[in-house]
Parts: structure tokens; sequence; C-alpha cells
């Protein structure tokens, strides 16, 4: 079995090289082919991302009545935080949202019309953040019954707006790159069928002399495994030397975005070896399939 | 130890290989062979030798529906030298796919070595052609492999163990007379040194029968003869030869078994004939 692996291995090495054009062509493919599914890849990434941003916005405010209680505050944020729809839950004083108003007339250097006022006519309310915008309905119902709520924001129309836009465009990016990635599958197949074409005279050989299935597909399949190694290790570092430019220009982009460049790059790596090495892979296994004992 | 031909007159040639035929072992004994098969083994009685391949009412049809192989009878006993002869399109080339189970029979059996290639499960037909030892009028060597590589690959694809791998070859290349050529490429060697390296190739592994397809076929008339006396020292180490040619003067000259196909009938079946119907 170990004697067949390496006798496998040293076959497809051997076979990339004698045929370094169409191996090379075949890895210059694969490498367009890569680039092409991780570019897609990342941008679907910040695409997601910024959808994500988008819909975080997404809240229920509610308007407490002034004369709300601490015990009667906390036990209303601890029932809310106990809704499955919930994300988190803040609260913001009478003090404090006339703080945020003030300062909000300040950077718009416009004169604060409330000090003009006896008292304080803000109320308190709670910021309800959602796991998701479409529970927005529940979660404003919910605000509704309690007897200490003077009034829900009523943002229904914006968000029920909202989550059909981003659902489409979800929906959009994953046929995209569904498309995408079905375009690479057939080009990449097709270039090592080629590959493997050029080698029928080698394949029948084998067969005449009565070479066993194993023996004539594994060396293919490791070969198509190889093609695809290169290819995705020239794609990576066609990536990482276009990482470094391209986040200076996106710098700002990312910094807004609740995206992490860490996960993005580890994902990357393991789409274009993971693809790299399964399209050579299948590719070659379809490529010999025609050529083996019927 | 190498009496191979590389030098001298064609008349030479002609006396070394048109050797007495009873130079042949045929013992032919009445026994109690099945009377369907000693009718068909071409010599007209019984034979006692064992037969290496048997073709029992074969019928091909191809998908378009064209008969290439009709109602054919044939036993080849163990060691025997077999001349298929016929127009283009009468049948050769199915008859070898056949035998190497390349093509399936439609109807009747193809028994090779005492194993229905029919009946033989997938991973089993490595087996039954590594029986079987293949020479082509177009060599089919690999151009980028050297002489000793293209034998060897005979066995490395087969999963022969490298030791046995290199005694092996030197064996082949001993036998073909291409020892000092070992390490040349297939685009250095002339037609016939291409030819001796296809049959080496194909009797590395110690084939119970050759089949050769037009060995001939793209050599000049010398070189052929050289193939010629290669085939029949093959054979004369006991391994069956079947050998589809075109070369009347060759089938003629050495008096070997005929059998003639025409539009997929075996229309003649003769020890000793011509490559044309006598009379």
């Amino acid at each position: 079995m170990l004697s067949f692996l390496f006798f496998s291995i040293s076959r497809a090495w051997q076979g990339f090289w004698r045929n370094a054009a169409m191996s090379l062509a075949a890895t210059a493919t694969m490498t367009l082919m890569l680039l092409l599914l991780a570019g897609f890849w990342i941008i679907q990434a910040g695409f997601l991302a910024s959808l994500s941003y988008v819909e975080d916005k997404v809240g229920v405010v509610a308007d407490l009545n002034d004369g709300i209680t601490t015990g009667e505050l906390q036990n209303l944020e601890t029932r809310l935080s106990a809704l499955p729809e919930v994300k988190s839950v803040e609260y913001t004083s009478k003090e404090q949202a006339l703080a945020n108003y003030r300062a909000q007339r300040a950077a718009q250097d416009q004169d604060d019309l409330t000090q003009y006022l006896a008292n304080n006519p803000l109320p308190a309310s709670l910021d309800v953040k959602l796991q998701r915008p479409e529970d927005y309905k529940a979660v404003a119902e919910f605000l509704q019954l309690e007897p200490k709520v003077a009034k829900v924001q009523n943002i229904q129309d914006t968000t029920d707006r909202l989550v059909s836009i981003t659902t489409f465009l979800r929906t959009f990016g994953v046929v995209l790159l569904a498309v995408i990635g079905a375009i690479v599958l057939f080009i990449v197949i097709n270039t090592i069928r080629l590959a493997v074409l050029g080698r029928a005279e080698e394949i029948e050989v084998m067969r005449l002399v009565g070479a066993s299935d194993a023996f004539i597909r594994w060396p293919f399949v490791f070969e198509g495994a190889l093609v695809g190694l290169f290819g995705a290790a020239v794609t990576l570092g066609v990536l990482v030397g276009a990482a470094d430019p391209l986040s200076h220009f996106m710098v700002g982009f990312f910094q807004i975005l609740p995206i992490s460049v860490g996960s993005i790059s580890r994902d990357v790596t393991m789409l274009v070896v993971g693809a790299g090495t399964g399209l050579g892979v299948a590719g070659a296994w379809v490529s010999v399939r025609t050529y083996l004992i019927r | 130890m190498l009496p191979l031909i590389t030098g001298g007159s064609l008349s030479a040639i002609l006396t070394s290989v048109l050797r007495p035929p009873e130079a042949r072992p045929d013992s032919r004994v009445e026994t109690g062979y099945p009377a369907g098969l000693s009718a068909a083994n071409g010599y007209g009685v019984v034979d006692t030798r064992r037969p290496v391949l048997v073709l029992n009412d074969v019928t091909k049809t191809y998908p378009n529906g064209r008969d290439a192989l009709k109602d054919v009878d044939l036993v080849v006993p163990e060691g025997d030298f077999v001349f298929l002869v016929g127009a283009s399109g009468a049948g050769k080339s199915t008859l070898m796919k056949l035998l190497i189970r390349d093509e399936l029979p439609t109807r009747g059996t193809v028994t090779l070595d005492g194993d229905d290639v029919a009946r033989l499960p997938r991973r089993k037909v490595p087996m039954v052609r590594r029986k079987i030892g293949i020479v082509f009028q177009d060599f089919k060597l690999l151009p980028r492999k050297s002489v000793r590589e293209n034998i060897a690959f005979a066995l490395e694809v087969t999963g022969t163990p490298r030791r046995k791998i290199r005694p092996a070859v030197d064996r082949a290349l001993a036998l073909v007379g291409l020892t000092r050529q070992a390490e040349q490429y297939p685009n250095q060697l002339s037609g016939g040194e291409q030819q001796r390296t296809a049959i080496a190739r194909a009797l590395v592994h110690d084939p119970r029968i050759v089949i050769a397809d037009e060995p001939t076929g793209n050599l000049d008339p010398l070189i052929s003869w050289e193939i010629l006396q290669l085939l029949l020292r093959i054979n004369e180490l006991g391994v069956t030869v079947l050998m589809a040619t075109h070369d009347a003067d060759i089938v003629t000259a050495l008096r070997k078994r005929v059998v003639a196909l025409e539009e997929g009938r075996i229309i003649r079946d003769e020890v000793g004939g011509g490559y044309h119907r006598a009379g």
C-alpha cells in the first residue's frame, strides 16, 4: 500500500514535469480561476458584512414613563433580555438623553433650545438591539403591552423594506458566487481533461500491459492535486502581494464594518487550497475514468 | 546467445528463418478431446496440447449494427504460431480486441488460458491482460522515455517490485538484442529497433501469448524478416504467437498455420498454408 502510494506520487511528479508545458498551462488556468473565486469570495464577505452593519442599526426604541422605578426598570430589562429575539438592551436615562440631544445640537452648530425649558422634556428610553431585523414586530408588540412603556417608536415600514432589500442582495450574492463556482468548476475540469487527453497514448499502453485501474487512476489524481496545490500557492502569493496596497485603500471600509481581516484571510486560504486541490482531483478523476476498464 | 541478424545477406536470413517444420514439436494423437474443438483447431486432427485460446461460436455486433465477427470458432493450442490474414475490415482487429477484453463478444465465449474473459470480474481483467503481450504496427512507444524506461514501464504500472524490474528488463533487452541501445530514446532508433523495443515490452512480464497486430506493416522487407525471426524465436521459447498481417511473402514463406478472415467469418484455417488459398 505504501509502495503503491510512493509509486503514484513519484509518477505524478514525473508526469507533471515531463509534460511541463501542458502542466504549467493547466496550473495557470487553475491560478486564474482560483483568483476569480477568491476575489468574489472576498467581495462577498465584505458585502455580507456591510449588510449586517446596516441591519444592526435596526432596533426597537421604547420611551419610558417618567415615574418608572429602578426596580421596575430592572425587571423590564431582565424580561427583555430573556427574549430570544433580543441581542442587547441599553438604557438611556432622561439626563443622558438630554446630554445626547445637546451634544447633537452643538455638533450641528445650532442653538440649544432646551436651556429655555424649566425641566427636561426628554423621556428615558430603552434601546433594544435585535438578533435579526425581522424580529422587529414581535419585540415592538411585547414592549407596547408594558404599562411603564409610554411609546414605541414605529419604524415597521422602514424595517420591512430594509429586510426585503437585504434578503434580495444576500440571495443575489449567493447565486452569483454559485455561478462563478460553476464556471470555475467547468473550466478547470476541462483544462485537466485536455491535459489527460494529451497523455492518452500513455494511458492506453498502461491499459494494454495490464495495469489495474488503481495504477492508472491514482498517479493522474495526484497529478491533478499537484496542479491544484501549485495553483493555490501562486494564487495565495498574488493575494498576499495585493493585500497590502488593497488594505491601505480600504482601511476605512474595514474599520467601520464588523469584519475581521484575520478570519477572512483564514477562510480565503482554506477556500483556495481546498478548491484547488478538490478541483484538480475531481478533474483528473472524471477525465481518467473514460479510459478505465469498461 | 544472440543469433539475431545484425547484417548478412537476405538469403542467409531466409535460410535461418525457414527452418524445416520438424523443429516444431507437433504431437498429434487421437485423444478424448471434444469433437467441436478438434474441428476448429486448423490441424484437422485432435491435438493434445493445451488450448491457450478458444473462441467458441463468437459473434460481435457493434452498436451501429455491423457484424464484425460472425460465428467464429478458433482453438489455438499452447505454443502455436498462427497467422491471421484478411483484408482490412475483415475482423482481425475486433478479434484481437476480444482477446484482451477491450470489447466483449455479443454472443459466444472467448476463453483465454482457461478464463472466460466475458465473465471475468473487472478487477481481474488486468491479470488476464498480463498473460498477453501486444505488439502494434505503430509500436506505441512513449517518446519521452528511454528504451529501458519504456520496457520497465510495463512492469512498473503492474505493481512489480523495483528489485525485480531491472533484471527482467535486462533479460528482455538481451532477448531482442537492444542491450546497447537501452539508454536511447525512441526517436533515436530505427523502425526495426523501435519494434524490437515494443516486443521487449510485450515480453517483459513473461506472457503466455504474444499478439502482434501487423508488426511489420511499417517496416521494409529486410527489417520485417528480422522482426519475424524474433517472433519465431519467442515462439520457440514456448510462447504462443498470434500475428495479424498483410505481408503475403512472409506468410507464404513460413508455412505456419494460417487463419483467414473475410467479412467476419473464418473462411480458411490450415497448417502450412500460404497467404492465398492454395490452388
